[in-house]
Order: structure tokens, then C-alpha cells, then sequence
């Protein structure tokens, strides 16, 4: 029961980790950059729900996803427009990494600078702490409304790129981006959206990440591994693959921390290690 | 006229591959490139679509200079190419690449229906992933994503390469259609026969330069054998 428990849990933080991984791989399905300030930006938009939980503390914490959206997709289309397009009309195929990369050096440390290091955390008590008892075992709620809430958003962002105009314009562009120009699409404005989007998708992890622990300007780049994790896991580019990804490594987090509690990520690591000696390609990654 | 193109350059970095091309195409013609691999056809057709930027001439479309217009303003003025190699979206089935030609929402003849109609072959298959269609049928997509514009000028780069000849035949019975709707057409072709067969006027290429133009009826064979290969 105990350790039926410790799979459910483990699942739940899946959510949690899926939501990390899906705007990295959305990204990088589409302009082919590996985004170094994904993980910063997770901790941003935790300190930006701080902040606006300290101006309106009234507020369910939960309806604080609505702002964040907001200013999150705003940040990252204003980040897409005003820096990475230029970068990648460089011939260097290596200059928007190191453009974001820098971008996370400079976040990181302005988030220091502002925030200071001491840890913060949205919501003190009540609905972080809730639970409910499930034939003796404790499920969190926070962490069942995270994963319904990432379940939901993969469902989302599925039906926006299979079953509406602007997704059938950002899978063409992912496709080839010389081609929809002869359609009439500038793909620095499909970019644009694409990042304004996964911006977003980090927005709302940040948010669940500060309601379910306590944050420092340091959560992100340590959750910028497991996101990596998440998408090479499912496959470069696929959506239910970071989902089945994200859930392998909260169940490999939570298990490890039973048997050892002081492995903090260290299994989720070795299942990621053997997982990708075995198929590189990830779950639903093409297969060579 | 609706396209003239004068005193062309093109260049990929520090090679030039056309020199001072100049090739004009009236509305509703339809025009035959021809010459051997690397006389600068599909060069010439990424210019007029505004692919290439390393270029300087002039090039005057319906009444607009396009010499310094970007892709996506060139094609939103009623110019559509089918790229070489037909450049389908594979992750797109057929029915959603043809609405992609669709998006710069020129009013005019061509919609799904008539697409359909031209092609009913397409309508069968229009739920299908471009990587299941043979090449032929992939052909007619990229001709019906290019129609799906509306386009004034429909540039044709190659469309027949690799295809069996019954596929062949069907593009080239569909482009009286075309043209009776009013689009012009630039052919970039290497079966000589065939692009005289269906164009009005022809012009050969060669390393770059144009060394013939005349009506397709009235070339001889060996003046065009000669300007082909310069030989």
C-alpha cells in the first residue's frame, strides 16, 4: 500500500514535469533551438505570481494562472521578436542557443539581484497542504488538480495544432520554413507565437512548481535538467511522449526517495540514462 | 505585360549564376524555360518568388517592383511557385497542404471544390499523408496548393521529374484549365519537346545567360539543340 502510494505520488509529480518538458519540446519542434532560458524562465513566472499574489493576496492562488498566461506569453513573443529571430538569420546554427544561454545567465542573476536567495513560496498553508485519504493512501490535491491541469493543456495544445488554421500553419513551418513563405507566412511571426506559447506552458509549471514548494531564483535551472530529461525521454517534438516522459521520472523521483531518502534526483537520472541507452530516440521518436 | 524582368543577376555568395537575364511574360501566357542542369532556371523562378536576396535587376509584376520584395509579398501579389521537388509538408495530409496555398486569401476561380474537380483523384485521398501518394499524385498536390492562391503567375519548377509519363500527361492537361482561368505560367522543364509542346514562347538558358527566345512553334530543332548545350 505504502508503495502504491509512493507510484500514485510519483505520477502526480509526472504532471508536474510533463508541464516542464512541453514548452521546451514545442519549441524545439518547430525552430530547432534548444531553449537554455526555459528552466530561468519557470522560476521567473514563479516570481511574478509571487508578486501578484502579494498585490491581490484575496485571490485563489489557482486563478493566478491567468495573469501568468498573460504576461508569460507576452514575455516570450517580446523575447522571439526582439532577439531570437535575429540570432537565427545568423548562418551560425549554434548562435540562438548560445543567445539563450546567455539570457539565463543575465535572468538568473537578475532574479538575485531582485528576489534575493532566501526561499519564497506562494500560498502559505491551506490549499498547498490539503489532502485526501484514498483507502489509506494520501493524495495531494495540488498535485491532482497539476496533472488534470497538464493533461488538459496537452489536450489543448493537440487540438490547437491538429484542428485549427494557426497549428496547421506552425506544423507547415515546422516542416519548412522556406516553403510557407511562398504561402504568405512569415515564419519569424509563426516563432513568435510558438514561444509566446511555450512561454506560457513554462508560465503555468512556474506556477505550480512556487504553489507546491518553495522557489529560489535557482529552481529553474535545476528543473531545466529534468526538463531536458522529459523531452528527449518522449522523443524530440512530441507532446504525449514529454507527458509519458515526465510521469517515468516523478514515479523513478518518488521511488528512489523511498528506498533512499537521500537520492533526491538521482534515480530519475538512471532511468533516464538506461531509457536512452536503450532507445535514443525516445518513446515516440522516429525510429532509424 | 505582367511580369518583366530585366538585366537580372542572381548570386550565391561570391558565385554568380545568372547574368543579366531578362524575360518577359504576358497575363495568361505560358512561358517555357529550358536549358541543361546549372543554366540558372531554378535560379531564375526563386528570384521572381523572392527567394533570393543576392540579386539586382529589375523585376516589375503587374504594376509593383518585387526586385527587394520578400517571399511571403511577392506571393500575397498573385505569384505562386511549385518548388522543385514538389516541397509538400509531409506532416500536413493532402487536403491540409492544399489550404495552406489557400492562407493569402486572393479572391478568385480556384477553392477546395474546384481543386477537387480538376483533380478528383485528390478528393479520394484527401485525408492521406503526402508520403503515401506517388510521385505523381504528390505533383498534383503541389500544383493545387499553388492554385489554392489564386495566383496571376503560376511558376512550375520541374514538375514532371521522376514522374511516369500517364502523370506527366494529367499536369499537362490541367494547365489548358489553368490558363483558361487567366494564370499565366513559367515552365522550368527539361524535356524540350514537351515545353514547346506546351508553351507559347520558350526561352533556353545556358551557364547562366539566355541564349535563345522565340515562339515555341517557330524554334528549329538544331538552332535549339545549339543554344541547349552551346555547342
Amino acid at each position: 500500500m505504502v508503495w502504491l502510494g509512493t507510484i500514485i505520488n510519483g505520477v502526480l509529480l509526472g504532471g508536474l514535469y510533463g508541464l516542464f518538458g512541453v514548452g521546451l519540446a514545442l519549441v524545439f519542434g518547430v525552430t530547432r533551438i534548444v531553449n537554455i532560458m526555459h528552466g530561468e524562465f519557470i522560476a521567473l513566472s514563479a516570481f511574478i505570481a509571487l508578486g501578484i499574489s502579494m498585490l491581490f493576496p484575496q485571490v485563489h492562488p489557482l486563478l493566478l494562472i491567468v495573469p501568468v498566461v498573460v504576461i508569460s506569453f507576452g514575455l516570450g513573443y517580446a523575447l522571439q521578436a526582439l532577439f531570437i529571430n535575429r540570432a537565427m538569420r545568423l548562418p551560425d546554427p549554434l548562435a540562438p542557443l548560445l543567445l539563450t544561454f546567455g539570457l539565463s545567465v543575465i535572468v538568473r542573476n537578475l532574479m538575485v539581484e531582485t528576489f534575493g536567495v532566501s526561499p519564497r513560496r506562494i500560498g502559505q498553508g491551506d490549499f498547498a497542504q490539503l489532502s485526501i485519504d484514498l483507502f489509506g493512501i494520501s493524495i495531494g490535491v495540488l498535485p491532482v488538480v497539476t496533472l488534470t491541469l497538464a493533461i488538459a493543456l496537452f489536450l489543448a495544445l493537440q487540438f490547437v495544432l491538429r484542428r485549427t488554421e494557426i497549428g496547421r500553419i506552425v506544423r507547415a513551418t515546422a516542416d519548412n520554413a522556406e516553403v510557407v513563405r511562398l504561402m504568405g507566412v512569415k515564419p519569424s511571426a509563426v516563432y513568435n507565437i510558438v514561444m509566446g506559447l511555450s512561454f506560457a506552458l513554462a508560465g503555468i509549471a512556474g506556477l505550480m512548481l512556487a504553489l507546491r514548494t518553495a522557489f529560489t531564483p535557482f529552481s529553474g535551472v535545476e528543473r531545466l535538467l529534468i526538463s531536458f530529461e522529459v523531452v528527449v525521454l518522449g522523443g524530440l517534438g512530441s507532446f504525449w511522449g514529454a507527458m509519458l516522459g515526465g510521469i517515468a521520472l516523478g514515479v523513478a523521483q518518488l521511488v528512489g526517495l523511498r528506498l533512499n531518502s537521500n537520492s533526491g534526483f538521482l534515480y530519475g537520472n538512471l532511468v533516464f540514462f538506461v531509457f536512452v541507452m536503450l532507445r535514443p530516440n525516445g518513446l515516440f521518436g522516429a525510429r532509424q | 505585360m505582367l511580369l518583366k524582368v530585366t538585366h537580372l543577376d542572381a548570386f550565391y555568395g561570391d558565385l554568380q549564376a545568372l547574368h543579366g537575364v531578362s524575360i518577359g511574360v504576358d497575363a495568361g501566357e505560358s512561358v517555357a524555360l529550358v536549358g541543361a542542369n546549372g543554366a540558372g532556371k531554378t535560379t531564375f523562378l526563386k528570384c521572381v518568388a523572392g527567394l533570393i536576396e543576392q540579386k539586382h535587376g529589375s523585376m516589375v509584376f503587374a504594376g509593383n517592383e518585387i526586385s527587394r520584395a520578400p517571399a511571403e509579398a511577392v506571393a500575397r501579389l498573385g505569384i505562386a511557385l511549385t518548388p522543385e521537388g514538389r516541397m509538400l509538408f509531409p506532416s500536413l495530409n493532402v487536403e491540409e497542404n492544399l489550404q495552406m496555398g489557400g492562407l493569402s486569401r486572393r479572391p478568385g476561380y480556384w477553392d477546395l471544390r474546384r481543386i477537387y474537380a480538376l483533380f478528383p483523384l485528390l478528393a479520394e485521398r484527401r485525408l492521406q499523408m503526402p508520403n503515401t501518394l506517388s510521385g505523381g499524385q504528390q505533383g498534383l498536390v503541389a500544383i493545387g496548393r499553388a492554385l489554392m492562391a489564386n495566383p496571376r503567375l503560376l511558376l512550375c519548377d520541374e514538375i514532371s521529374l521522376g514522374l511516369a509519363p500517364v502523370a506527366v500527361d494529367l499536369i499537362y492537361t490541367s494547365f489548358a484549365t489553368i490558363r483558361a482561368e487567366g494564370t499565366a505560367i513559367v515552365l522550368v522543364e527539361q524535356d524540350v519537346k514537351r515545353a514547346s509542346a506546351a508553351s507559347d514562347r520558350i526561352y533556353c538558358l545556358l551557364e547562366g545567360r539566355v541564349t535563345l527566345e522565340g515562339g515555341s512553334r517557330d524554334l528549329e530543332a538544331d538552332v535549339l539543340t545549339h543554344a541547349y548545350f552551346g555547342t
